[in-house]
């Protein structure tokens, strides 16, 4: 029955991703790329979230893993943008699946404050570098401003984390450990809800 | 290493000058008065440089500005056209659209002003990633706060100029102590000179303005050099000093995004002191997540090896030095 309900659910989610390519939506704030660039990581929630939960996860676990994912997580959302400039395309299904994913896992690692081997740590901060970096820019030309509105996501990335991360890197009180972990639950279930309605609508979900 | 460093911080600057060219946006300006029973006056102010001016329409949807203007001229770097309109309605400008056509390619902003002959009105800001705004004018009070405060939050966090004198100075102090007096020196000379160039009691041509302003953050730079090294100089010891002389040319540049409203006297000096507020705001808020930044690498226990430390150092003064020669060139004629 299970394994009946999985090939459904994989033939559901190849046929939806046949036609819809993912494109970017870059925000133009008249302001410059920089700023575009800055202004998408900020009101992108979907981007936002993900980096934020990972980096109170990084605090939970210590400075040598935050400063190991402070490294490695800008480093790859710049190359999944330049994998987006080369013209790779990835189906708009593929992303919306791939961002529920990172709410759960991200979530669950929160929640469960998981003892992870630093390896595993950068490739999961890696993943998500690499999927949202792609996703930012899927479907946009290479050009110079283009490459700074990828260098300030990259910069907001950069900023973002290393200040969540100073939010539960000095945390020593039982609670309030216990209340991050909390968020992470929350986080986790809200992927569980976004991955319904990829279920439900498949690539017009987002 | 060092001019691999240095390589590496021209790079970045080139990469960024490109972009974040340095702050000398001026606004353009709309106001609508009621200067009689239906009778009405419609003033638009843009920047131009020289003799060309940036491609911007103003469009109400009454239609009122597809008239021919009575009045067209250029004056202190302004195109300036004048409508005088006259309208039987009631309230024709309620619920009306004003659009800034192409202002959605340019980095400038668009203030609004209305008043009527009953002293009500609205004042807005109408910015390029929404070139459009609606006139409710029956929802009684006008927004002036919000406009000005958001006005001058800004025009300090989109100018690279600025952030990059204050984050020079912040690489200099070395305490709090420090840190307080020299940004309270900063804040009270640009405060000074804000209010005394938008009143029109100082005033310095933009282009020897941004010369100086730059020439401003060049000097910073090898100070905060200095400074990481652990090496001592006058700016080192009174970093506050250095910050009142400079905050006095960098509160010029800040008016040029009040001053060259036009604003009556009377509506300027309330203007003034919400534009001062919202620059404060965006500074401190600046500030504040430099400082952020510095405790979280201090909790990851980051040591950054001594180039790496200077990069930002050597960034300031690529800009500095880059921005410099481009508003020098300018000044004395070379472009």
């Amino acid at each position: 029955m299970a394994g009946g309900a999985l090939r459904i659910a994989a033939v559901a989610i190849g046929l939806a991703a046949l036609p819809a390519i993912a494109h970017a939506h870059l925000v133009v704030t008249g302001m410059g790329p920089i700023y575009d660039g800055i202004d998408h990581f900020g009101l992108s929630p979907e981007d936002s979230i993900p980096v934020v939960a990972l980096a109170l996860f990084a605090g939970l676990r210590g400075p040598a893993t935050a400063r190991l994912l402070l490294a490695a997580l800008p480093l790859a959302w710049l190359a999944g943008g330049m994998i987006a400039f080369s013209g790779a395309a990835a189906p708009a299904i593929g992303l919306s699946v791939a961002t529920a994913v990172a709410f759960v896992v991200l979530g669950g690692l929160l929640a469960a404050n998981a003892p992870l081997p630093p390896v595993v740590s950068v490739a999961a901060a890696a993943a998500l570098g690499l999927v949202r970096g792609f996703a930012d820019l899927s479907g946009t030309p290479f050009s110079g401003g283009h490459l700074l509105t990828l260098a300030g996501m990259g910069a907001s990335v950069f900023v973002v984390f290393a200040l969540a991360a100073s939010l539960t890197l000095p945390l020593k009180r039982f609670w309030m450990i216990v209340a991050v972990r909390v968020g992470g639950s929350w986080l986790a279930a809200l992927g569980l809800l976004l991955a319904g309605w990829v279920w439900r609508y498949g690539a017009r979900a987002f | 290493m060092r001019r691999l460093l240095l390589a590496l911080a021209m790079f970045c600057g080139l990469a960024v000058a490109g972009a974040a060219a340095a702050h000398e946006v001026r606004p353009a300006y709309l106001e609508i008065d009621q200067t009689g029973p239906g009778v009405y006056q419609a003033i638009w102010k843009q920047p131009t440089m020289g003799d060309v001016a940036i491609h911007l329409v103003p469009h109400l949807s009454n239609g009122w500005l597809e008239e021919t203007p009575v009045d067209q001229y250029a004056a202190d770097g302004f195109l300036i056209r004048r409508w005088v309109i006259r309208s039987a309605k009631a309230s024709p400008l309620d619920g009306q659209t004003v659009s800034i056509e192409g202002l959605a390619d340019t980095i400038t902003d668009v203030f609004v002003r209305v008043r009527l002959q009953d002293q009500t009105g609205l004042d807005t800001i109408v910015r390029p990633e929404a070139p459009q705004a609606r006139l409710a004018l029956s929802k009684g009070a006008p927004t002036t706060v919000p406009a000005f405060l958001l006005l001058g939050i800004e025009h300090i966090l989109t100018g690279p100029d600025h952030l990059l004198f204050v984050l020079g100075l912040l690489l200099i102090v070395r305490d709090r102590w420090s840190l307080l007096k020299t940004v309270s020196a900063f804040t009270l000379a640009h405060s000074l000179t804000l209010a005394a160039a938008t009143l029109g009691h100082i005033q310095l041509s933009t282009p020897v303005l941004n010369a100086l302003i730059a020439l401003s953050i060049l000097f910073v730079a090898p100070e905060a050099i200095r400074a990481q090294r652990g090496e001592e100089s006058l700016t080192t010891r009174y970093p506050w000093v250095v910050a009142f002389a400079f905050g006095l040319l960098h509160g010029m540049g800040f008016a040029n995004g009040l001053s060259t409203l036009g604003l009556d006297k009377g509506a300027l000096l309330a203007a003034l002191v919400l534009f001062n507020i919202g620059v404060e705001i965006g500074q401190l808020a600046f500030i504040a997540v430099v400082l952020a930044l510095r405790r979280a690498f201090r909790l990851m226990a980051i040591e950054w090896a001594r180039p790496m430390a200077l990069i930002p150092s050597y960034a300031i003064g690529a800009l500095g030095a880059m921005w410099t020669i481009q508003y020098a060139a300018i000044v004395f004629g070379a472009t």
